[in-house]
């Protein structure tokens, strides 16, 4: 499904130019549970992001489900992702305005899905991850570990083949943090490709395949089994 | 998705309500003054354009030169209707006009009207209907009369006027023959009613042939398809060609200019009220501009908050576009919102800016064009206010707004501390223009008039006052009421004569040299409080050839050359001596901006239109007056004792300008309140926004003097630089406006001093607030809260 080789980005302030990914290559394929780890700032977070294809690289080749995306504009990034990516962040980063239903539904409003459609879909998926009876209620008035669920819902309402998860269980609870797990565990099973960044050995243990970074670069693979 | 948009729109405005009361209370002052201004503006471009005639309707104008100068004036000698209906076959219709004011009597009713003398042809030429009667009869004998609805009412209530008899002037009887629909509040015109031009022959002695006398409007319509300057060509020697007078050219002036063009300046039409509907115009834009950037800035200002919304859009699949498409559309909710609260405002300031600017504007509630401008200003609003920050919030990079190290950017020039300096220099503008307004008008006001114009009262010779004028004058001084009386051809504050028709010894023949003429009976100098300078007063009770005598002003003594100016005999019209007996101190007659024009006063031998009496300065204004009624009841008892004071008629001089000032002081009080309003909100975020930095030089053991201090500077450094913008402007636009009066100010420095310390006071005002505030925060608070 991935296929990243050497893959650069730097990051220039006036002084300063730092390397944020010297020459990766790696691999990712279709129905894998791939974790990416290292210590701060091995460049876990902007591998994501070009994966993800929120950021785009400098130099090197990102090919995506056969297709070059390196260098596509923002608008073709943001056609190919809304379409087959969904995304999972430490801090939930769910829209304080809009109700859980809301938030859900917000892919489908962009990729032009029909209304009855999306109440349609995110009743079951919001079924599915057991906050059916939040449904109008707002951000706030969440558990973490509720807020990261409408996260997750958010994130596999447009049915995605890929999901980034950045650090999903880094501001829960153990007991939350597992159930999230299990969550992504679930989805994986049916089908869904997951890259996972963390820092939790816990975590990484629920993929089937650990890459560590360092500056900028793969440094160990661990196949889990 | 709309819904979505609309949806999240709501619940910000509902969640930060300081931040939408503060938006939507600056858009909707910004659009209330703006369609205040517009309303005015229509208006005044609205005048006389209702005629259906009026492509092809105009008004005669004379030109000739005087004093080197080519001048050119609208009334006109009253035979030239005959000449253009005889002798032009391009004219289609032709009238005079001339001010007509008689006591009109039904039953016991008597009424002062005032109305106009026209010839049949006007009732076709202008658009102004009759609700009852035939616009082609209604005028066409001496004994009709067409009076206004209103007029109609006053006179007979709610009966049918129509062939109603009314007793004019005691002497003679006319029939209402035409009712006429109340005159629009967007015509020059303002008469009660219309008589025949015939009555006015009859009441003046005959049909008057004078081509050398200037003193009625003539208007025509010429017939289609003959153009302006074709009948120009043609028209231009009527004049010449019927009379003897060979330095007067005529020409045409439509009636799509008579509001706004109306200017002439060596023969060359140079404007007029346009400029000032351009002023407003402009004042109109940029208040509204500065509406509009107060959002903007407030919005951008916001935009931290809203980082985090537009980066989670963008993941999960929105594009530009579309985030763009959301953010006009809430800035285009905002100023519907704002547009309504606007309406509501203008509808309750009507009533008020009527009043200031003398109309009667109203808002048009049931024309559907009003509708649509409506909604296209509100469009135009949203979208002008929307665009910059639609633009700035939805280019946002997702990684780094998610990642939380998003900060706006806080660069040396960033265009929101542009938009503020925008704001302030507009506003610093008006301030200095209010105030150099009001200083001229100050200036002018305590201008020596050169005469005592207090307790000074006159009334028109009208009834039987002309008849009984001794017996009034007597019995005003034997009584107490007056301490002096005098006759005049014309009240104390306007010049209704004026003539080049004087001669005297060492004069140039070539030149035509136009004197203002003032005509009293005697006691003109005790009456008025005037200084003699030279000679004597004219004093007919003690010198019998004083008739013929006449004084000069100091200007007539200088333009004339006289050394010795007592005694020395000025020819009227070629047949008649005149003798100057003395000289007065120079007086305003008529504008009090201008020098004091050259001006002849003569003796009892002319005609006389108004009583001017000194009340008596022993008595209070109050006893006087009711004693000088009594006066005027015992001798002219039909008619209603109508007068007024010369101080107060003097104060109307002053109107335009006074409303000129009131009106930028308004608009100059408004911008510095939406600006303020906007500097408040600005002050509000970034002292959010630096909370965390306050805390910790809190911590570090900053003052709240020193944060109070560090946060304000910021705003002055930018009021400081609007203040150097808005200088000069402020200062070339004055300085062309004086140049408008001969008498006037200087623009001095303190007036800049004045308005940079104004608006410094008020900018420390509004930003402390804020930043006392974020100073004397608990930094253990802000801090933690991370």
């Amino acid at each position: 499904m991935i296929k990243i080789t050497n893959l650069e980005k730097f990051y220039r302030t006036e002084e300063v130019e730092t390397i944020a990914l010297n020459k990766l290559s790696m691999h990712v394929d279709t129905g894998e549970f791939v974790a990416i780890m290292g210590p701060s700032g091995c460049g876990k977070s902007t591998l994501l992001n070009i994966l993800g294809m929120l950021d785009d690289p400098d130099e090197g080749s990102y090919v995506f489900n056969d297709i070059e995306v390196a260098h596509f504009n923002e608008r073709k990034r943001a056609d190919l992702r809304k379409h087959n990516i969904g995304f999972v962040f430490q801090s939930f980063n769910l829209i304080d305005e809009l109700t859980v239903f809301e938030n859900v539904e917000l892919p489908l409003i962009y990729t032009g899905v029909s209304a009855s459609e999306r109440v349609k879909r995110v009743e079951e998926v919001l079924d599915k991850m057991q906050i059916m009876h939040r449904r109008n209620h707002y951000p706030q008035q969440l558990s973490g570990g509720q807020q990261q669920r409408v996260a997750i819902a958010r994130a596999v309402v447009n049915k995605p083949k890929l999901i980034l998860a950045d650090e999903p269980t880094g501001n829960l609870d153990s007991s939350n943090g597992n159930d999230v797990m299990e969550l992504l565990t679930d989805l994986n099973e049916q089908g869904t490709t997951i890259i996972m960044v963390t820092h939790s050995e816990h975590d990484a243990r629920y993929s089937h395949r650990i890459i560590r970074l360092l500056d900028g670069q793969t440094v160990m693979e661990n196949i889990m089994v | 998705m709309f819904k979505n948009y609309l949806k999240i729109t709501w619940r910000n405005l509902l969640k930060n309500k300081s931040f939408t009361a503060i938006n939507i209370a600056g858009l909707a002052i910004g659009m209330a003054s703006a369609a205040l201004i517009l309303f005015w503006v229509q208006n005044e471009m609205s005048y006389d354009q209702f005629h259906e005639k009026g492509d092809r309707l105009y008004v005669m104008y004379n030109q000739s030169v005087f004093d080197g100068k080519l001048w050119s004036w609208n009334t006109t000698p009253k035979p030239m209707v005959k000449a253009l209906k005889q002798d032009y076959p391009q004219v289609e219709g032709a009238s005079r006009q001339n001010d007509a004011n008689f006591l009109f009597t039904v039953g016991d009713k008597h009424l002062n009207l005032s109305g106009s003398f026209v010839d049949p042809d006007f009732l076709t030429m202008f658009s102004f209907p009759l609700v009852k009667g035939n616009v082609n009869d209604a005028l066409s004998s001496i004994k009709k009369i067409v009076i206004t609805e209103a007029t109609a009412k006053k006179l007979f209530g709610n009966e049918n006027a129509m062939g109603k008899t009314i007793k004019i002037d005691s002497v003679d009887y006319m029939t209402v023959a035409g009712v006429m629909k109340d005159l629009p509040n967007n015509t020059k015109f303002h008469f009660e009613y219309l008589m025949p031009w015939k009555y006015w022959e009859k009441v003046n002695g005959g049909e008057e042939n004078n081509w050398g006398n200037n003193s009625v409007r003539t208007y025509i319509t010429l017939k289609p398809g003959i153009s302006e300057s074709a009948f120009n060509a043609r028209v231009k020697n009527i004049t010449r060609s019927h009379s003897d007078i060979k330095d007067i050219d005529v020409f045409i002036h439509p009636a799509s200019k008579w509001r706004l063009y109306s200017k002439f300046e060596n023969g060359k039409n140079v404007g007029g009220n346009i400029t000032t509907v351009r002023l407003f115009l402009i004042i109109a834009g940029f208040i509204l501009l500065i509406a509009c950037i107060n959002f903007m800035n407030l919005s951008t200002a916001r935009s931290e908050k809203r980082a985090k919304e537009v980066g989670i859009r963008k993941v999960v699949g929105a594009g530009k576009s579309s985030l763009m498409a959301q953010f006009l559309g809430e800035s285009i909710m905002i100023a519907i919102i704002a547009g309504v609260v606007a309406l509501i405002i203008v509808q309750l300031s009507l009533s008020g800016f009527n009043l200031l600017t003398q109309k009667q504007l109203f808002i048009p509630y049931k024309q559907p064009v009003f509708w649509l401008i409506f909604l296209s200003f509100i469009l135009l609003t949203g979208l002008l206010s929307g665009s910059y920050p639609a633009l700035y919030l939805s280019s946002f990079a997702p990684v780094k707004v998610l990642k939380g190290t998003f900060k706006a950017a806080n660069a040396a020039l960033s265009p929101r501390k542009v938009l503020v300096v925008v704001q302030f220099t507009f506003a610093i503008v008006l301030i200095i223009c209010t105030i150099i307004v009001k200083q001229q008008l100050d200036y002018a006001q305590n201008r020596d008039t050169g005469y005592a114009k207090t307790k000074l009262v006159y009334t028109m010779m009208v009834g039987n006052v002309d008849k009984n004028y001794r017996l009034i004058r007597n019995e005003l001084l034997s009584t107490g009421a007056a301490s002096a009386v005098t006759k005049t051809s014309a009240p104390m504050t306007e010049g209704w004569s004026d003539t080049w028709g004087y001669d005297w010894q060492g004069k140039n023949p070539e030149e035509k040299i136009d004197f203002n003429v003032f005509n009293t009976d005697g006691s003109f100098t005790k009456t008025m409080g005037l200084k003699i300078i030279e000679g004597r007063d004219i004093d007919p009770a003690q010198y019998p050839s004083d008739s013929l005598a006449i004084l000069l002003n100091e200007a007539a003594v200088k333009v004339m050359g006289f050394k010795h100016p007592v005694g020395q005999i000025v020819r009227r019209d070629g047949n008649v001596n005149l003798t100057v007996v003395g000289v007065v101190k120079d007086f305003i007659l008529q504008s009090p901006y201008d020098p004091v024009k050259q001006m002849i006063i003569q003796g009892p031998k002319s005609w006389f239109n108004v009583v001017h009496f000194k009340l008596n300065d022993k008595l209070s204004t109050a006893q006087s007056m009711k004693m000088a009624e009594n006066v005027f009841k015992k001798y002219n008892p039909e008619y209603p004792f109508e007068y007024k004071f010369v101080d107060e008629a003097y104060g109307t001089k002053f109107e335009s300008e006074q409303r000129i000032g009131t009106l930028a002081s308004l608009f100059a009080g408004l911008t510095i309140f939406i600006s303020c309003l906007g500097l408040f909100g600005l002050a509000t975020y970034m002292a959010q926004n630096r909370i965390k930095e306050i805390g910790v030089r809190k911590v570090l053991g900053a003052s709240v003097m020193g944060v109070t201090t560090m946060l304000s500077k910021d705003f002055l450094k930018l009021v400081a630089i609007a203040f150097l913008v808005a200088t000069p402007v402020a200062w070339y636009s004055m300085h062309n406006w004086l140049q408008g009066y001969t008498y006037r100010i200087d623009i001095s420095i303190w007036i800049f001093a004045l308005a940079a310390l104004l608006t410094t006071i008020i900018s420390i005002i509004t930003v402390s607030f804020q930043a006392v505030k974020a100073a004397l925060a608990n930094p253990v608070k802000s801090l933690r809260s991370e």
